[in-house]
């Protein structure tokens, strides 16, 4: 087989390529609007201003979130997710998470946790993923306040059952924290129907804008403490940060240059629908995991098919060869890129056996063909091949 | 001499979102920057005529927008404008 260069399959990590809107609308941000928010009353600070107005807006569109006020920028969904545990969380509280948490949940957590702050218990997965609900059933202590979701793994791509984890929750009148890294933009999000208490998101994955951007949802009956605190242009003769929405939880000049990248993003996705997109996607991951299947020597990490209960990400291990050298043979003889290891997520890889060694992650994304797939396939093919050879 | 309206907000988010829902409405307006005769906690005001800051209001409170004060302005030049702060709960605004 001849090199192909430029098969991206790491859409988990980042997407690419992006929709060309989103590579156009920072640079005309930059040229043409580039006052700073909120700082001025001129014409380009007014520009500015209404982009990210327009960018909350449609994020609310995406999410069906009916007041914009609630829609807080961040740099991307690990900083949002901060903005959240750390300004929910008091002393004394209880938590609940799950195996299948990224590092951008456990480390502040384990933060807080070693600070002697809080305490927190861990919802097991079972091997494909999926959090062990009557297990949750008996977690709950008196002082639980919160319970930490990832959407979907960016390891197996399983689909966390979010109704019964969230109707679980409320029961005990918990709140609910939506790692949605992974989902958001892949899989249509209500946080109204799903009555979701927070959605922390990034920009750069499925949302297909550029790095650098993310935000939080903040549901109208929370009042987070701020995490920074500083210039928004507003109540400028006082040190107290304004407790106005969504001013409150931001602080400093935002990165209005990349956020309006994000919104051509999220302009693209509302405009496909997610009807197509999300089957397209589905099909693909299905095609990918069942021809995979029938390789002697590899194994494959998650559920089994996918229609609701993942997204494009499949996980592989080949047998007799370390998971970087895969990777590395990938890109090299094929120009193949994925990631390999343990993809800032420990629990989950010990959740499916696969810790500390790791797996292949293979992430198809929205411009992926099913040309690139049957490439991929066979290059899998030829270094299990070598492997056993 | 002119009379002009002012609304002012507490912060630039207000602002704009009263920009986004007063666009398709039948209102003359414009976003300024904050006459230096107001004080005001954003740097960003709406203008609009008098015989409109009432019904302006108003719509603004039903969609839940945090407003922060109201001003008439009678302006001669570049003279310093004669500051008027108005109190719109009781819905006279000529009179005041």
């Amino acid at each position: 087989m001849s090199k192909n260069l430029n098969l991206y399959f790491d859409n988990a990590a980042t997407s690419w390529p992006k929709p060309e809107a989103v590579y156009r609308a920072p640079e005309t941000q930059m040229r043409e609007a580039s006052g700073n928010p909120g700082r001025s009353g001129h014409t380009r600070t007014l520009e500015s201003d209404r982009l990210l107005y327009k960018t909350r807006e449609t994020l609310g569109r995406l999410f069906n979130i009916s007041d914009p006020s609630r829609v807080v920028f961040a740099y991307n969904g690990t900083d949002a997710l901060n903005i959240a545990l750390k300004g929910f969380l008091e002393k004394g509280d209880h938590v609940l998470y799950t195996a299948m948490e990224h590092n951008s949940v456990l480390r502040p957590l384990g933060r807080l946790r070693r600070d002697g702050l809080i305490d927190t218990t861990m919802i097991p997965c079972s091997e494909t993923g999926y959090p062990d609900l009557d297990y949750l059933e008996t977690a709950y202590h008196p002082n639980t306040t919160l319970l930490v979701v990832n959407h979907a793994s960016n390891v197996t791509g399983t689909i966390a059952p979010l109704p019964e984890i969230i109707k679980s929750a409320h029961n005990r009148r918990v709140k609910v924290l939506v790692d949605a890294a992974q989902t958001a933009g892949v899989i249509p999000i209500d946080v109204q129907k799903e009555a979701i208490d927070m959605l922390a998101f990034t920009g750069h994955k499925g949302l297909l804008g550029p790095t650098g951007t993310g935000g939080l949802y903040v549901s109208p009956d929370i009042d987070l403490k701020p995490l920074r605190e500083g210039g928004t242009g507003s109540q400028s003769e006082s040190d107290v940060h304004p407790e106005s929405m969504p001013e409150r939880l931001e602080a400093g000049t935002l990165n209005s240059a990349g956020l309006a990248g994000l919104l051509e993003g999220v302009n693209f996705i509302l405009e496909q629908g997610f009807e197509q997109t999300r089957k397209k996607e589905e099909e693909l991951r299905d095609y990918l995991w069942n021809n995979l299947r029938s390789i002697n020597g590899i194994t494959l990490y998650g559920p089994e098919t996918s229609p609701g209960r993942t997204v494009a990400v499949v996980s592989l291990t080949v047998e007799g060869a370390d998971c970087g050298e895969v990777g590395y043979i990938l890109e090299s003889s094929y120009g193949i890129l994925c990631r390999t290891g343990l993809h800032c997520a420990p629990l989950a890889h010990q959740a499916i056996g696969t810790h500390p060694e790791g797996t292949v992650r293979l992430s198809p994304g929205f411009f992926t063909t099913k040309k690139d797939i049957d490439f991929l396939i066979q290059a899998l093919v030829e270094i299990v091949q070598l492997a056993s050879g | 001499m002119a009379s002009s309206c002012y609304i002012t907000f507490p912060t630039i988010f207000y602002a704009i979102r009263a920009e986004s829902i007063l666009k398709d409405q039948p209102y003359s307006f414009k976003m300024v920057p904050v006459p230096r005769s107001l004080s005001s906690s954003c740097g960003t005001a709406l203008r609009c005529g008098c015989q409109d800051i009432l019904s302006i209001k108003d719509l603004l409170l039903q969609n839940d927008l945090e407003l922060e004060g109201f001003y008439r302005l009678e302006e001669e030049g570049l003279k310093s404008p004669t500051v008027t702060p108005l109190n719109l709960n009781e819905r006279k605004v000529d009179e005041q």
